[in-house]
Order: C-alpha cells, then sequence, then structure tokens
C-alpha cells in the first residue's frame, strides 16, 4: 500500500521536475530566436580621430571597433604621452546606434566641445575631445547602419 | 514578466522539493512494508530553510536586480534545494551543516545584491584578489587539513568550520583572467608577449594546486584558462593545444604520479580491482544501474554504499533514487544554467562582463562535466563537486557569488549588448558544454537501461544483501518437509538460520560479507524469489519496493534423519557419505566432513578459508579422490578377468561419466588435468552415479538434489531434472556383476578399496541393493580419508539397514 502511494508521488515528483524544465526550455528556445535576430541586425560604423599631440602635427586613426580606450597606458587604444593625461582617462563606446564618449573618472577630467563630460555622452562628426593637454577631431564613417526592426524595439520597451 | 517567470519557476521547484521531501517521510514504510515505522521528519528542516532562503532571494533579486535573467535563480534553487535534500537523506549531521552553508551562501549572496552593482571594482582589483586567493591556498601548504582526516589537505579551518580555498579560486581566475583580456583590446596569438601574466599567474596557481595534488581543480583552472583565452583570441588551435598539453599530463602523470595512476587505471580496468582501487567507481556505476529509468524513489535506494556520496558520488546517489528521469532531468538543469549564462555573456554591455559571464559558465560546466563524468566512468575521476548540489560550504558559497555574478551582468536594463566581432567562440564552446552533457545522459543511459541487469546480478552488488535483509528468503526443507535453512525476524532484520548446521558444505550459506556458497547459491533465483514468481509480480515489486518478491521454498531429496545417523557415524573423520536412489538420481545423504557452521560465519568467516582441513569444500562433490581399484566391480563386469588397456579404460570411463562434472544444481567439478587414466581422481559424486548402473541394471541416472519449489500459483512445481538415463552396460551383465560382492544375509552388495596418495590412504566403499532387490535401488558411496574400513563398514551397515527397513 505504502509502495503504491509513494510509486504515484514518484510519477508526480518526475512531472514537477519536468514541469520546470518543460516550461524553462519553452521559454529560452523563444529568446534565442529573438537573441539571434537582433544580433545579426547590428554593424559598426568606423570612427576616426584625428589627435593632436601637443603642439606637433595632427595623427589620423581609424577604429573599426566598439570600445576605443584613451589613456597614458601603453595598452590604451589611443595612448597618450601626457602627463596631465590619467592611466585609463576616457573611452568611446558604440552602443544604442551612436558613439558615446565617457570620462573614466580621470583626474582632469575630459572635455567635449569645451564643457565637461560628466556622464556618458553622444557624439557626433566634428566633434573635438579634449584630454589634459591632448585634443582630437571627431569624424564618424558615413551612415551605413541598419537601424533596429521593429521587433527588437519591442523587446526593449 | 521576468519576476513573473522567476516566481512560476521557484514554486515548481518548491512542488518538486515537497513532493520529495513527502516520499522521503514515507520512505521507513514503504522499505519495512508496513505503517507501523519510524518515519524520517528531519528534512523538513532543510525543505523549510530553503523556501525561506529562496523566497528572500526572490524579492531581493525583484527589488535590486529588475532586468535580470528570470532563469537563473529558480535553476540554481533547484539544484541547491535537490542537493539539499539528498545530503539530508544521506546524513542528518552533513544535512544540517549545508542547511546552515546554504543560509550563509544565500544571505552572502542577497547582501551583495545591495552593493553597489558597479563590477569595476572586480576589474580594477584583479591582481590584489586573485593574489590573496592564491596567499590563502597556499596556506593550506602549511595549515591544510583533511575533514575527513584522510586524503590531500585542502582545507582551512577550526572548530568544525572548515574552508577550501581553491574553490573560490577558481572564480577568482575567471575574474582575472576576463579584466586583463578585457583590457588588452584584439587580442591575437601572434601578439604572445600580451599573454604572459596570464600564463605566469595561472602557472603559479596550477603549480600550488599540483603541490597540493588537488587534481581535480587543476585541470579546471586549465579549462578555464584555455576557454577564457579562446573567447578572447577566436583561435581553435588554443583549444587544440590544451587538449594535447592535458593528454601530455595525464601520461607522464601516469608514470610519475600514484594518484593519476590509480585513478586511470581504474578509469580503463575497473572490474579487475572493484573491491580495491575501482571500488568507489563500480559502487557508483552499481548505484545508477539500480536506479534504473524511473529510480528507487528518494530514501528507498541504497546510496550510502557509495563512498562519499555526498559530495564526489552525489550525482550517483541522486541517480540512483531519481533514476534516469531524474539525472536527464538534472543535466537539462544544468544545461539551463549554462545556456543562460552564455546568453548573458552574449548580451553583455562590456567585454569584461562578457568574459567574467562566459569564465562563469565555462567554470559550472565544466567542473559538473569532470564530476559526473568521473561518476558515469565516462572521464578519470576527479575529486571536484557538482555546483550547487555537492555537500561543501565553499563550493556552494562560490556557486552562489558566481550566480550573483551572472545575475548582475544579466541584468540589461535598456542597454544593448557590445558587439560582437566572431561569434565562433561563442557557439563552439556551448557547442562543447552541450556535446559533454549529451555524452554524460548517454553514458547515465547506458549504465541505468542497457547493463543494468548484468550490474545489478554481480555478486559485490550489496545491495543484494541488503534486499535480504526486508524480503523474506525461501526456505530449504528436507523430502519430510523437515525445515533446513529458514529466516527468521521481521521485515528489515531478516536472518538465515541454519538449523541443520551439519550439512553447511551441502546447503552452503548466504551472508552479506561472505557472499553465497553450496545450494543457497545455485538455487539463489528461487530463493529469492526472482524466478517461480510470475513475472509481474517481479516487475510489480521491482517498481515499488527495488526489491524481489518474498523467496519460494524449495524441497530438497535429502532425508534428514538418514543425514542425522550419517552425520553422527562420520563425527570428526574427513571424508563423505552419498546415498543416492539408483533409479532416480536422488540424493538421500549427502555428508561431507569436517563441516562447519554457517550460523557463526561472523566471526569464522575469514578462518574458515584459511582452514587447511577445507571444511567449505563439499568433498562429496568437489573432493577429487585417486581412483584406485575403487571401481572393481565395474571394471570387472564389462572387461572380465583380463586388465584392460589404458584406451578401452579410457573409453569406459568416459561412459561412465568421471571425464566430465555430474549434471546437478551445486558446485561439482571432476579431474580437469587426468594424465595418465590410472591417476585418475574422482569425486564420490562421479562413483555413486558410476557404480549405480550395477543396483539398477545397467542404467545410469541423472543426480538430482532440488526436487520441488512451492510456487505462489500452483502450489509446489517438480523442478524439471535433466533425467538422462545412461545404458552403461547389458542389463544381465550388470545384474551378475554384483554376484561376488553380496554382504551375507543383506539385500546389498559391497566392496571396500584403498588406495594412497601424497602419504595419505583414502579409504573408498562402494555399495548398493542387489538388482533382486524389490525396494527402491539404492546405492552408498563412503569416502574416508584416512584407512579405516571398519568405519566405512559400520556407515554402510547403518545405513542401508536403516534405509532398506523404512
Amino acid at each position: 500500500m505504502s509502495g503504491a502511494i509513494v510509486l504515484a508521488l514518484r510519477l508526480i515528483i518526475a512531472i514537477a521536475l519536468y514541469g520546470f524544465l518543460g516550461w524553462a526550455l519553452l521559454f529560452l528556445w523563444q529568446e534565442v530566436q529573438k537573441q539571434s535576430i537582433s544580433l545579426a541586425t547590428r554593424r559598426i560604423p568606423g570612427i576616426s580621430l584625428t589627435v593632436r599631440y601637443g603642439s606637433g602635427p595632427p595623427i589620423l586613426k581609424h577604429f573599426a571597433q566598439p570600445e576605443i580606450t584613451l589613456g597614458r597606458d601603453p595598452g590604451c587604444d589611443i595612448p597618450l604621452i601626457d602627463d596631465t593625461v590619467s592611466t585609463r582617462h576616457a573611452q568611446l563606446t558604440y552602443h544604442h546606434g551612436q558613439w558615446w564618449l565617457e570620462d573614466l573618472a580621470s583626474m582632469n577630467g575630459t572635455m567635449l566641445n569645451e564643457s565637461s563630460v560628466n556622464m556618458p555622452t553622444v557624439i557626433t562628426s566634428g566633434d573635438e575631445i579634449i584630454c589634459g593637454s591632448t585634443s582630437m577631431v571627431v569624424t564618424l564613417a558615413a551612415n551605413i547602419l541598419i537601424e533596429p526592426t521593429q521587433r527588437l524595439e519591442k523587446k526593449n520597451d | 514578466m521576468h519576476d513573473a517567470t522567476q516566481s512560476r519557476l521557484l514554486r515548481w521547484a518548491a512542488l518538486f522539493l515537497f513532493i520529495q521531501s513527502t516520499i522521503l517521510t514515507l520512505s521507513p514504510a514503504v522499505r519495512e512494508r508496513t505503517w507501523d515505522v519510524d518515519y524520517r521528519f528531519m528534512h523538513w528542516l532543510g525543505f523549510f530553510a530553503w523556501i525561506a532562503l529562496m523566497a528572500l532571494a526572490h524579492r531581493a533579486t525583484i527589488k535590486q536586480l529588475p532586468e535580470r535573467d528570470p532563469y537563473l535563480l529558480p535553476t540554481a534553487a533547484l539544484l541547491s534545494g535537490w542537493g539539499l535534500l539528498t545530503i539530508w537523506r544521506l546524513d542528518e549531521t552533513f544535512g544540517l551543516r549545508q542547511t546552515a552553508w546554504l543560509a550563509v551562501s544565500v544571505i552572502v549572496f542577497i547582501f551583495a545584491l545591495y552593493l553597489p552593482q558597479n563590477l569595476f571594482f572586480l576589474r580594477r582589483y584583479k591582481y590584489v584578489l586573485l593574489s590573496g586567493g592564491l596567499f590563502i591556498t597556499a596556506l593550506t601548504l602549511l595549515f591544510g587539513i583533511n575533514p575527513l582526516g584522510i586524503g590531500p589537505h585542502l582545507w582551512l579551518g577550526c572548530c568544525g568550520v572548515y574552508f577550501q580555498p581553491s574553490e573560490p579560486l577558481k572564480l577568482l581566475l575567471v575574474i582575472y583572467l576576463s579584466a586583463y583580456l578585457a583590457d588588452r583590446i584584439n587580442i591575437r596569438l601572434s601578439s604572445l608577449p600580451l599573454l604572459v601574466p596570464t600564463l605566469v599567474v595561472t602557472g603559479i596557481s596550477l603549480l600550488l594546486l599540483l603541490v597540493q595534488r588537488d587534481l581535480g581543480t587543476a585541470s579546471i583552472f586549465v579549462f578555464i584558462f584555455t576557454i577564457i583565452i579562446f573567447l578572447a583570441t577566436g583561435k581553435r588551435r588554443v583549444l587544440l593545444t590544451t587538449v594535447l598539453f592535458l593528454t601530455l599530463a595525464l601520461v607522464i602523470g601516469y608514470f610519475f604520479i600514484d594518484i593519476i595512476r590509480v585513478r586511470v587505471d581504474g578509469w580503463i580496468n575497473p572490474w579487475d580491482d572493484p573491491s580495491g582501487n575501482s571500488y568507489q567507481i563500480v559502487q557508483s556505476i552499481l548505484a545508477v544501474a539500480n536506479g534504473g529509468t524511473i529510480g528507487r524513489g528518494p530514501g528507498l535506494g541504497s546510496p550510502l554504499l557509495v563512498p562519499v556520496a555526498i559530495s564526489d558520488f552525489i550525482f550517483a546517489a541522486i541517480a540512483e533514487e531519481s533514476g534516469l528521469v531524474g539525472s536527464l532531468g538534472l543535466l537539462v538543469a544544468i544545461w539551463l544554467i549554462l545556456a543562460r549564462g552564455l546568453i548573458a555573456a552574449l548580451r553583455a554591455v562590456d567585454r569584461f562582463r562578457r568574459y567574467l559571464a562566459a569564465g562563469i559558465v565555462t567554470y559550472f560546466g565544466i567542473q559538473s562535466l569532470l564530476i559526473i563524468g568521473g561518476n558515469l566512468r565516462l572521464l578519470p575521476l576527479t575529486g571536484v563537486t557538482l555546483p550547487f548540489v555537492s555537500y561543501g560550504g565553499s563550493s556552494l558559497l562560490t556557486s552562489f557569488i558566481a550566480l550573483f555574478l551572472l545575475l548582475v551582468i544579466s541584468n540589461l536594463a535598456d542597454s544593448e549588448p557590445a558587439p560582437l566581432e566572431d561569434p565562433r567562440p561563442y557557439s563552439i564552446l556551448g557547442g562543447i558544454l552541450a556535446l559533454g552533457l549529451a555524452a554524460v545522459a548517454l553514458t547515465s543511459a547506458w549504465w541505468a537501461i542497457v547493463r543494468s541487469p548484468d550490474l545489478l546480478s554481480r555478486t559485490d552488488n550489496a545491495r543484494r544483501s541488503i534486499a535480504d535483509r526486508y524480503v523474506p528468503r525461501g526456505e530449504l526443507i528436507d523430502r519430510n518437509n523437515e525445515p533446513i535453512n529458514i529466516t527468521e525476524g521481521e521485515s528489515g532484520t531478516y536472518n538465515r538460520v541454519y538449523l541443520y548446521p551439519d550439512l553447511a558444505p551441502i546447503t552452503g550459506y548466504t551472508h552479506p560479507i561472505f557472499g553465497q556458497a553450496g545450494l543457497e547459491a545455485t538455487l539463489d533465483d528461487y530463493l529469492r524469489g526472482l524466478q517461480g514468481n510470475p513475472a509481474s509480480l517481479i516487475w510489480w515489486d521491482h517498481l515499488l519496493y527495488g526489491t524481489p518478491p518474498p523467496g519460494l521454498d524449495i524441497r530438497l531429496s535429502l532425508d534428514l534423519a538418514l543425514q542425522s545417523q550419517t552425520d553422527q557415524m562420520l563425527g570428526d573423520h574427513a571424508g563423505s557419505v552419498i546415498l543416492m536412489n539408483a533409479e532416480t538420481g536422488e540424493i538421500l545423504v549427502m555428508a561431507s566432513h569436517p563441516t562447519y557452521d554457517p550460523n557463526k560465519l561472523d566471526d569464522q568467516g575469514n578462518s574458515l578459508s584459511q582452514d587447511l582441513d577445507a571444511p567449505l569444500v563439499n568433498r562429496a562433490t568437489q573432493g577429487l579422490y585417486p581412483i584406485g581399484t575403487a571401481l572393481k566391480p565395474l571394471v570387472q563386469a564389462e572387461f572380465g578377468k583380463q586388465q584392460p588397456t589404458e584406451s578401452e579404460l579410457k573409453v569406459f570411463y568416459q561412459k561412465l561419466g568421471l571425464l566430465q562434472a555430474p549434471a546437478i544444481n551445486m558446485p561439482a567439478t571432476f579431474d580437469v588435468e587426468n594424465s595418465a587414466i590410472q591417476n585418475l581422481r574422482i569425486s564420490p559424486l562421479q562413483a555413486s552415479l558410476a557404480i549405480s548402473g550395477l543396483s539398477n541394471h545397467g542404467v545410469m541416472p541423472t543426480p538430482r538434489i532440488a526436487m520441488a519449489v512451492d510456487t505462489p500459483e500452483q502450489g509446489w512445481v517438480v523442478l524439471a531434472a535433466e533425467n538422462k538415463l545412461v545404458e552403461v552396460m547389458q542389463v544381465k551383465a550388470a545384474d551378475e556383476a554384483v554376484l561376488p560382492f553380496i554382504v551375507a544375509g543383506k539385500p546389498y552388495w559391497s566392496y571396500i578399496s584403498q588406495t594412497s596418495k601424497d602419504k595419505t590412504t583414502f579409504t573408498w566403499l562402494t555399495a548398493g541393493t542387489i538388482p533382486d532387490w524389490g525396494g527402491t535401488p539404492l546405492v552408498l558411496v563412503v569416502t574416508l580419508e584416512e584407512s579405516n574400513s571398519s568405519l566405512a563398514e559400520r556407515i554402510r551397515n547403518t545405513i542401508l539397514d536403516a534405509a532398506i527397513n523404512q
């Protein structure tokens, strides 16, 4: 008798386990689809920076990556040989279809078009960025980016 | 939406654990098949603690991480609750400790949620964190202990609280590598100098772990390092190099490090040494096999037979009690965490978070695969824990901190993932983990279904003797229904009692340590109820209780009255006596002395097998004695006065069945290495079969000792005997052959001979009823390991007279 009752419970336990998993996997599958669509619709527009080290001649640098760091550290993408610049001074990141400038808590701060950068700020062609005593001018590549689809916008709500 | 998903999944998990706890409470009633038992209640403490802690964690995540992944917390909760209840079921002391550790882990988890969720701290202090971790791990070199008392000294602690620093070290390595690689953009393999610091740091960690003989963690370090570098560089040759490196390390380790050799040998050939070096792995596979498809049910298996079932072998314990259904569910739950973790990695807003999430997935995935694969003999055994499930405070705490990091990374408001230059490494990582889990699932199915019947009938499967305690074993009774071997006690304490110990060499014994012997071994399927019962009953009992149905009684052909007379007369003399019905082959008396008392096996078992007098051997069927002239009446009947040639004799012996083992369902032997036919050795059973032709008109029967079995459906059913009658000589020749040997005034013939070998003299007495005798034809063979014709004759007179006058 006890065996039969427990057998019934053992079947219910299996149902509970697979109820958990089945429910989770169904939703997971839907999400994987959404994710792959959203990733497939994204491109990074290139960015060029005309860097002027002190009084030297301007140097043009072109990037096709989503994260660009500026700082005194040689590991940075744009190493700045300038004592007024912090090790990791600022970074340029591409997200939400825009390039953003963000100050990385640098000692002397970062200026964008002569105003101080306190929060991530959208930049555009012709903007001038000043870190310490180094300045650079931004040039964005032609706007080839594909805007997020309707479906993606819905998801982000 | 997220909150509802998480809440619903948590409720499913709670339902699962609630039913599991209920079954665990009821399990003693099922085991003993009565409602009057001590039920288990202690584990409800763990269950309610789990409910409270998970409710708190659920609320805290809703508040602090509104956009988190809603699957990670419920799945981790399911795994940790499942592990917790399994540990409670295995050992209540450790269950209580694990409950305390779960409380600590979840409280740390919740506390971390209320810290600023800025992982920059981890990124900036990567070196400090990792070197701190290494320093603490290094302390185990000096102050390390092992709570179990044996094994590597990998723990720090005192006063009953122990911590294994190599557990969090894995997470610290993931953090360090992610931070280092995220700070250096576009790492290429060609820029090897950039990788040097990571190589140095990983190398130091590895060295430390190797010195500590913590090989499981060391191999996990290698995998974590490789996969994170692979994700950062996207070069598949990184993976290839590591596989080569690990193989090489395994080969070198095999020749120079003992523990590796033992593990690898135990992995390749576990069946060579199932009670020694491969004990753990063999027991683990047996547990999986015992689980079968739907498992024995929580509390109803015997997972405690596997050493360290609470930590290293918890998967085997779960597989035994939840079956393939449960272990596949467990694997899918692990896959859910890994898959959600990978998605969190892909969606991460920067590369540090992406590497960190992928690294944590690697850590969970590889560690789970290593230990489950080790449990299933898919991989060599590495002593690591199963994240969230195994017993172990350090492991549980680290797992929950890693879970916290994954949740924080997955908590994306409306931010957009960092662009992914090359998605292939992530697909490959996902593919490797999925393939690994699939391989583990297939191996589980292999042991649990395909190989299960073979494995469970192994004699070193202790579950059989555990089942014997809960299910009555069939009785052995004599031809007049006098009990010989019976089962006494109640469910849970059933015990075999041997009422007639002098028969021990014949009927044998069944014992949890010394196994089975004699008729108890050869008739085991009937006595255990696996044969003779309806297949549906066997199937149903296995499903409900994991045991066979009650065993069936077997009637033997022995006659206890004659048997006890024989045993009294044989006394301390070494030798054997067989009294057989010459027509049907039924054995009425079978004595083998010296004998032993199987009721005292617990104390004497070890010394018995060393005893030079070999009391365990059934001399009647397994004792081989030089033939000498024992069969003279037969030889004379066949060849007359002339001396037969060697080849003639061989043909004759062949016909008498002396060159093969008699067909009887008990251990019986014959002289395998007979070189010269004159020196042939035969067993008393062979002799009694050979001479039965003399008392039965030249026809030799097949010997029988098990007569009938008492089945539930049809009552006593005759056990089909082979009953192959062999005509060994002409009726007339046989009837005349015994005339010179008839004992005066008795209805039987008799012949005594002596032969010696290696300074021992053996006395053979063969006797039988005369062909004219109207009653049951009988033959008697007395074999004494001494020169004692008078004793042989006295036995003959007493036993044959008694048998004839019956």
